[in-house]
């Protein structure tokens, strides 16, 4: 009964928008489901480049998905590891330099000497 | 456009997105070395494509599938990849199951209503626009004429 009472009583001010406190346009995607955001490179520019390989005839969607989550996953370990390098020289803009100075470094990164010039 | 596989880039801004979010707040990239990633990661998926579809030919199977690029995580050394890797590809095979569902729900739902109906409306409709459009037509090449 008294919940009932509060209820009709407190109509609270914020509901009245005037728009002065407007969520600000965020630049991300919209994401209508909780699951949307599993991949953020369009997968068919993903595509595009496995069947740039002569040798691959067919890839599942499967495949496809996991490879750009793979790149996403490659990206973001490149970019750490590129930054450790600015940090010791006490920059905050990472520089070219640093994403050599990171493939020389790691052994991972070895597939990638030679080919991004 | 000349598409050597090399050129076949990810889109920038979603590439700096992912870059931006993986550093620390206040961390600049410069354009050089955003446009040298990218690069990377096409160089990355050409690699990894590789890998995979060898495991494939293995498997003498003809189109590649997720274990075949699970696989070639471990052969490339990123094994660090395979576990968060894992937990997607289920979240995906979740969410197109849910889509799959969906739609086959939607296909059932459509067949039930008697479409024939309404496609003998539309007919009827569409005729009697057409005939005021011819009328306009002529009248307008009487003008014309007359000029």
């Amino acid at each position: 009964m008294a919940a009932a009472a509060a209820a009709e009583s407190g109509t609270p001010r914020e509901e009245d928008g005037l728009g002065g406190e407007a969520a600000t346009p965020q630049p991300q995607a919209p994401t209508n489901a909780p699951g949307a955001r599993l991949s953020r490179l369009p997968l068919a520019r993903v595509k595009a480049l496995v069947k740039a390989d002569p040798d691959v005839t067919l890839a599942g969607q499967e495949a496809i998905f996991i490879l750009a989550r793979a790149a996403e996953l490659f990206v973001e370990t490149i970019a750490k590891d590129a930054y450790c390098c600015a940090q010791q020289g006490k920059r905050k803009t990472l520089q070219r330099r640093d994403l050599d100075n990171a493939i020389e470094a790691v052994d991972e990164f070895a597939f990638l000497e030679g080919t991004l010039d | 456009m000349a598409e050597r596989p090399e050129d076949l880039n990810l889109p920038n801004a979603v590439i700096t997105r992912i870059i931006k979010e993986a550093l620390p707040d206040g961390v600049n990239i410069s354009k050089e070395a955003r446009s040298a990633i990218s690069r990377a990661a096409s160089v990355f998926v050409l690699y990894a494509t590789s890998c995979a579809n060898n495991f494939a030919m293995k498997g003498k199977r003809k189109t590649l599938n997720a274990s075949d690029v699970l696989s070639a995580m471990e052969e490339m050394e990123f094994q660090r990849f395979i576990v968060p890797l894992k937990e997607a590809l289920e979240a995906y095979r979740r969410e197109q199951k849910g889509k799959k569902e969906a739609s086959e729900q939607k296909k059932k739902d459509k067949d039930k209503k008697t479409d024939s109906e309404e496609q003998d409306k539309n007919r009827d409709e569409d005729n009697d626009e057409d005939e005021e459009r011819l009328e306009e037509e002529e009248q307008n090449e009487e003008e014309e004429v007359d000029n």
